[in-house]
């Protein structure tokens, strides 16, 4: 039982070193920085998708990340320009000094969020590189009612957090080429405000981040 | 590789440049009837038990003004006196010195761009005061009204007025109005306005009697 034992402890001690030893040894590079342009879909959630209930694949992204040198934290920034739409059965809103008015109704909303962001990555030099993000930032926000051929819109700015976990994934150990996966949670400050039925705060969203990067060395 | 990234680069802002920040606009937003309503909230309905209408639709357009009373015109005006009717009002002739005053018109107007009281009351075949038994009389409105920005296609407007508040000046005021838009698209049938001006008393509950 003894030597059963021991020789399990050996087997599983060379087994670990040979493991670490590839690891050393296997190719492949950890980027001063990147550069990513992404095809982003978005899901409204709570106040916001009694606005807009449907998803939308209408958006992108570019953003930019520096490694800080001798760790795996890098820093950078993501802009965003995204939509999100639904049109609506006849609706009644009520509006102040005795205002109503009935219509079939089309809803969007247009942002451009622009965030700065600090990333971890567990192990940057590997082909497939897992991190975690928090981005900090704001955003630029247009709520459209469209009634017949009438606009009403508001505009908002407002602060936004983004903790977001994803994956780089380059095309080849030492490729300068790669795919960028990611999902995150966005919460802001944002608000909508256009009738009595309609206001809502703190919007918040989930988004779905695909697209690809260039790496440098 | 300098190509490559050059036409990544103009990839990526040609796509932002074709991007619009408007989607795809459904058909519905055009074709179906919105209707807007306003009324005076100084104004106690419930004190008023009796309403006189007008004989006919007054409809104003770009190049002429008549009165209609066909069909269509007939079954709009039926329906507002059931309406106001349900609401425990008594429609009377207007010779019996009525409470309330209903107008009705049908507007087809291409290049509004704003709605403006009195704009089109100066229109020859419109029911000036004088036609409810007030001449030298004008309508006014008590509240700020709403700036309504399209008429491109046809409005049928619906007024109430009040003979029992005319001012010193002479002043009819007028408490009550409802728009009813996209009826002249030709695409509307008599169910769908009458149903449109059901929806108009229905979104103003203040609008009923306690006489």
């Amino acid at each position: 039982m003894k030597k059963i034992f021991l020789f399990l402890i050996l087997s599983v001690l060379l087994s670990v070193s040979v493991v670490a030893q590839e690891q050393s040894t296997s190719p492949g590079y950890k980027p001063s920085s990147y550069y990513t342009f992404a095809w982003n879909t978005l899901w409204t959630i709570g106040d916001f998708n009694k606005w807009v209930g449907n998803g939308s694949p209408a958006g992108f992204n570019f953003g930019g990340r520096y490694f800080i040198p001798g760790t795996n934290f890098a820093a950078g920034f993501n802009i965003q320009w995204q939509r999100v739409w639904q049109d609506y059965p006849q609706q009644t809103f009520y509006g102040d000094n005795g205002v109503a008015l009935t219509a079939v109704n089309y809803r969007f909303t247009w942002m451009v969020p622009f965030q700065a962001a600090i990333d971890y990555y567990f192990i940057p030099s590997k082909m497939i590189s897992p991190y975690i993000s928090l981005g900090i930032g704001g955003d630029y926000m247009e709520h459209h009612l469209l009634i017949q051929e009438l606009d009403i819109y508001k505009t908002y700015w407002d602060f936004s957090l983004t903790p977001e976990i994803g994956a780089l994934i380059k095309f080849g150990a030492f490729s300068n080429f790669g795919a960028q996966i990611a999902f995150n949670y966005k919460w802001t400050t944002n608000q909508i405000n256009f009738s009595n039925n309609d206001k809502f705060k703190n919007l918040q969203m989930l988004q779905l981040r695909v697209g690809l990067c260039y790496l440098l060395r | 590789m300098r190509f490559f990234k050059l036409t990544l680069l103009a990839a990526g802002f040609l796509s932002l440049a074709s991007c619009s920040k408007y989607p795809p606009l459904s058909s519905r937003l055009l074709e179906d009837l919105a209707i807007l309503t306003q009324y005076d909230v100084n104004t106690n309905f419930g004190q008023y038990k009796t309403f006189s209408m007008v004989d006919s639709i007054s409809y104003i357009s770009d190049k002429s003004t008549k009165k209609i009373l066909d069909a269509q015109a007939k079954a709009v005006l039926t329906r507002i006196a059931q309406d106001l009717t349900s609401r425990g009002y008594q429609e009377v002739a207007k010779s019996t010195n009525p409470d309330l005053g209903i107008n009705v018109s049908a507007i087809e107007v291409t290049n509004v761009t704003a709605y403006y009281p009195g704009w089109y009351w100066g229109y020859p075949g419109y029911y000036p005061p004088d036609w409810w038994g007030y001449p030298g009389n004008s309508y006014y409105y008590p509240y700020y009204p709403t700036y309504y920005t399209s008429y491109s296609s046809g409005t049928l407007s619906i007024e109430m007025v009040n003979f029992k508040k005319i001012n010193p000046k002479g002043q009819i005021p007028v408490v009550w109005n409802a728009f009813i838009r996209g009826l002249l698209t030709g695409t509307h049938t008599t169910v769908d306005i009458t149903n449109s001006i059901d929806q108009s008393f229905a979104q103003t509950p203040v609008l009923k009697t306690s006489l």
